[in-house]
């Protein structure tokens, strides 16, 4: 028993590796960049594509663990980016303390948002969420002595402890930020906390059966996905260094959605696969496809469609074909 | 006191608009159990579908909105025949993401079929108003009211008296009750999402005149709709109906008397607390779940 | 206690006066009845007897109207469960099982049974996410137990197997080892024989009895199945239309006449069986 324990902690370590592989899949790109084969604004579509996915992976553990759908997280990144924006920029604050501020102030709020809406029933998140995203959107634009209105709002690259970042500084730091991400998404995933996630999810009566505070769950899981969220605006903030209010609104929201279900909601590096597809293939492909590609929005119907046929069809994700790949790859190889 | 006046016709016109989206709402979510995000999408695209229309054929305001509420129709049979039916078995959280898949795919869609350049919708009523105790009221405004009242009225008149009526609220309570006692819930779920679809038409037309036809023209009826029937309670029929004129009414009142900016905002946050006291909504009852 | 009633010491749940009603009709009628320590008691009745209800208040997942659920809890203190939340059941060490098993079906046997520990785990979410030392060593020992467990049942060699598309048999042994985890003092079982063919309903009494004595635990069926209940049980409490009918041994509630009045008019011959 002993040795199907060890194998087990094996298997685990071996899942980080993929995880760190994910990140040095991205790295790549830098070189790339420097040899001059890749643009530098293909370099900022692919760091838009981790921070999305930073995003996606709080927002999986919230949807496809937990069960609950939001629609206010892009009002939870824009607060945090306008938040960080202001501390650096305006109040010129060193960089971690605008970190803890710029990440602790949206958790507060949603503590509180999740403390109310989560009492009933499922259909409540999401109508709420999408009250307090609209909400929020009206604060940006409102309150434009802090955000800029619609001028907008600018900020600059981080500078942690002294050192400056740059734009492929900022790419390499992202990539790292991923890494992590995946690995404490992983964690939560596969511990006591994200067996009573999905628990939750599966069947209420067995949850209470067995002990588990659906409220205080519920709450938990809805302040991951928050603080996904949060470093995700962050993250947008200093590589984009641009903010407007009309950024965080419901297409954001629906477009995480996207990356959450279309990526693979069963598996914790889903939303790269779907940050992949929703955020790179409409910069990188679909914009130079003639007629259509101009229409704004043509990234909607594909992303449209695909929800709906994942969720008919496909329930794995996109991410299935990378698993598949795997499981073929090892047969070829021989396997272990 | 004109001022009052005109607030509350407003607010009636505005209720009447929220009225169709919540009843589109609410007959999907008591039929099939989802609540449907994309009742505003499909009232835009049909929208969209009335106003070419109209452009390319000449004919009045009136006629293409019965187009339109036609076409509502046809996309409500689509979406439940194509989409809904091979969701038989997902959960409700499913069913949900997969109407926002339909926002999605309608918001992409349109400027592709339509163009990106919002259009304009002219009233039933061009103008025409009167005064009503100092107050200047539009015609087409009292027209608006009218409808809301007249629409609702039938669909409730429908639902109390007719087969069909009785069909949707046997498959409501129980489906599977239903279908034993030879309810053909299959066309009444298709029957249920091309009338909501259709008065999701019939309220964005009625909603152009006062702003754009342009693919986010009903993201805040949407809202708004789906809040009338958390505060009406999602129980009964008449709940959102009730829930959509109080909305209005207290955001115009809030708008008017407090803040324009901050009006919505403010109606939404007082009704979403209210909620915490009053989760069933103003006409709730309590289910008990049996496991 | 405000009303004192009688506890003997070798009670463990005390029912008293129970009733409740659901849209005007009574489907529990003032029952009352109590489970000793370490027995292996069963609830017997027709269908809509009211056996379910009982069992659901007996487990907060309903209140009832009138009446009282005594328990004696982990610490030997008799508290009434009626002013328990739903998701603190569990603590007092009184587990149920249910009808449709409701395990979780993308998490693997071993998972599932984890789930059963769930009170017990001391580390907070952020030392889970971070893997810190006690988060570690916590899991771990769960593990081991869970695998302990799965021994006593069988079903050891699935134990990283998902439990979608195992065989109903594996699922009922999956389900009682999960309860097994939250080291109960009463495990109460909501018709564990539904499903099961002769040799895996002999296969289930054996385990019963198996856990009634390693794992020192007091056994409640809420059961249809004749067989069964009158195979394993020490005493049997038979209701029909929210009523107690009769409360005794096997051979008691076998020959008592209004037993016999209630069911023969179900199902003949259910009870010489």
């Amino acid at each position: 028993m002993e040795k199907k324990l060890k194998s087990r902690f094996n298997l685990l370590e071996n899942v980080y590796i993929n995880y760190i592989l994910i990140g040095i899949l991205f790295l790549i790109a830098i070189p790339l960049n420097q040899a001059g084969i890749i643009g530098g604004s293909v370099l900022i579509t692919l760091g838009s594509v981790i921070l999305y996915s930073v995003v996606g992976i709080g927002m999986n553990i919230l949807l496809g663990y937990a069960g609950l759908i939001t629609l206010g997280g892009a009002g939870f990144m824009g607060l945090a980016a306008y938040l960080s924006a202001y501390f650096t920029r305006d109040l010129n604050m060193p960089f971690l303390f605008s970190l803890i501020f710029s990440v602790g102030i949206p958790i507060i709020i949603g503590i509180g948002i999740g403390l109310i809406s989560l009492r009933l029933g499922g259909y409540y998140l999401a109508i709420a969420t999408l009250g307090i995203g609209e909400v929020l959107k009206q604060v940006f634009i409102e309150y434009d002595v802090f955000t800029g209105g619609f001028s907008g709002k600018s900020a600059g690259y981080i500078n942690l402890f002294g050192l400056q970042f740059d734009r492929i500084g900022t790419y390499a730091l992202y990539a790292v930020i991923l890494i992590f991400a995946l690995i404490i998404g992983h964690n939560i995933v596969n511990s006591a906390t994200g067996r009573a996630f999905m628990t939750m999810r599966s069947s209420e009566a067995a949850a209470q059966a067995m002990g588990i505070r659906m409220l205080k769950y519920k709450v938990l899981a809805f302040v991951i996905a928050t603080i996904y969220s949060t470093i995700g605006g962050i993250m947008y903030m200093h590589l984009i260094k641009f903010s407007f209010p009309t950024t965080w609104g419901l297409g954001m929201s629906l477009n995480f959605l996207s990356i959450v279900v279309i990526g693979g909601m069963k598996a914790i590096a889903g939303p790269v696969v779907g940050a992949l597809f929703v955020i790179a293939f409409p910069d990188l492909v679909l914009k130079n496809i003639p007629i259509i590609g101009t229409s704004p929005g043509v990234a909607y119907i594909f992303n449209g469609v695909l929800i709906v046929v994942v969720l008919l069809f496909y329930n794995r994700g996109l991410i299935k074909i990378f698993t598949d790949a795997k499981v073929l790859i090892k047969k070829l190889i021989g396997g272990k | 006191m004109s001022n009052f006046i005109q607030v509350i016709f407003s607010s009636l016109e505005i209720g009447s608009i929220y009225a169709l989206a919540s009843i589109g709402i609410i007959l999907i979510y008591q039929t099939s159990k989802m609540t449907n995000f994309a009742q505003g999408a499909i009232g835009m695209y049909s929208a969209y579908m009335a106003t070419v229309f109209m452009r390319g054929t000449g004919i009045s305001a009136t006629l293409a909105t019965i187009v339109g509420m036609a076409f509502g129709l046809v996309l409500g049979f689509a979406i439940d025949l194509l989409i809904m039916r091979r969701a038989k078995n997902a959960s409700p959280v499913t069913l949900q993401i997969i109407t926002l898949g339909i926002v999605l795919f309608l918001t992409g869609l349109a400027p592709l079929t339509f163009g990106a350049v919002p259009l304009a919708f002219p009233r039933f009523i061009e103008n025409k108003s009167i005064e009503i105790l100092g107050a200047s009221i539009l015609y087409n405004g009292i027209l608006n009211i009218f409808i809301g009242f007249i629409v609702v009225a039938l669909l409730f008149f429908a639902l109390q008296r007719t087969k069909w009526g009785l069909a949707v609220r046997v498959t409501a309570a129980n489906p599977t009750a239903a279908k034993v006692m030879g309810v053909p819930t299959k066309k009444v779920t298709m029957g249920t999402w091309a009338i909501a679809a259709s008065l999701g038409a019939l309220s964005a037309l009625m909603l152009a005149p006062n702003t754009v036809v342009d693919v986010g023209m009903m993201e805040g009826v949407q809202l708004s709709a789906l809040i009338a029937c958390v505060l009406g309670g999602f129980q009964t029929f008449f709940g959102p109906v009730l829930g959509a004129y109080i909305l209005a009414i207290v955001r115009n009142l809030f708008g008017f008397y407090i803040s324009s900016t901050w009006g919505t905002a403010l109606t939404y946050s007082v009704i979403l607390i209210f909620i915490i006291f009053k989760p069933n909504g103003l006409i709730g009852k309590k289910k008990i779940k049996k496991v | 206690m405000k009303d004192n009633p009688i506890f003997r010491n070798d009670m463990i749940l005390k029912i008293e006066d129970l009733s409740i009603s659901f849209g005007g009709i009574k489907a529990v009628d003032a029952v009352s009845f109590e489970v000793n320590e370490k027995e292996i008691y069963g609830l017997i009745g027709p269908n809509g007897a009211g056996k379910t209800t009982i069992f659901n208040i007996i487990t907060q997942f309903y209140k009832p109207d009138n009446g009282k659920v005594y328990f004696k809890d982990k610490d030997l203190k008799w508290k009434n469960l009626i002013d328990y939340k739903t998701h603190d059941v569990v603590k007092t060490g009184l587990i149920r099982t249910f009808q449709n098993l409701e395990l979780i079906q993308d998490l693997s046997l071993l998972d599932n049974l984890l789930v059963g520990s769930h009170t017990f785990y001391k580390s907070t979410a952020l030392e889970q996410a971070l893997r810190m030392p006690r988060a570690v060593k916590e899991e771990r020992k769960f593990r081991n137990k869970a695998m302990e467990i799965m021994k006593l049942l069988n079903i050891s060699d699935k134990a990283y197997e998902l439990v979608y598309g195992q065989p109903y048999g594996i699922l009922k042994k999956v389900e009682l080892g999960r309860t097994l985890m939250s080291e109960p003092r009463m495990i109460i079982l909501d018709e564990p024989a539904a499903g099961l063919n002769e040799r895996e309903t002999a296969e289930l009494a054996d385990i019963l009895k198996h856990i009634r004595t390693d794992y020192d635990t007091t056994i409640f069926l809420v059961e249809h199945d004749m067989g069964l209940v009158m195979d394993i049980c020490d005493r049997i409490c038979a209701i029909s239309f929210g009523e107690k009918l009769a409360e005794g041994t096997p051979a008691e509630i076998q020959n008592n006449s209004f037993v016999q009045e209630a069911y023969l008019g179900s199902e003949e011959g259910e009870l010489a069986e």
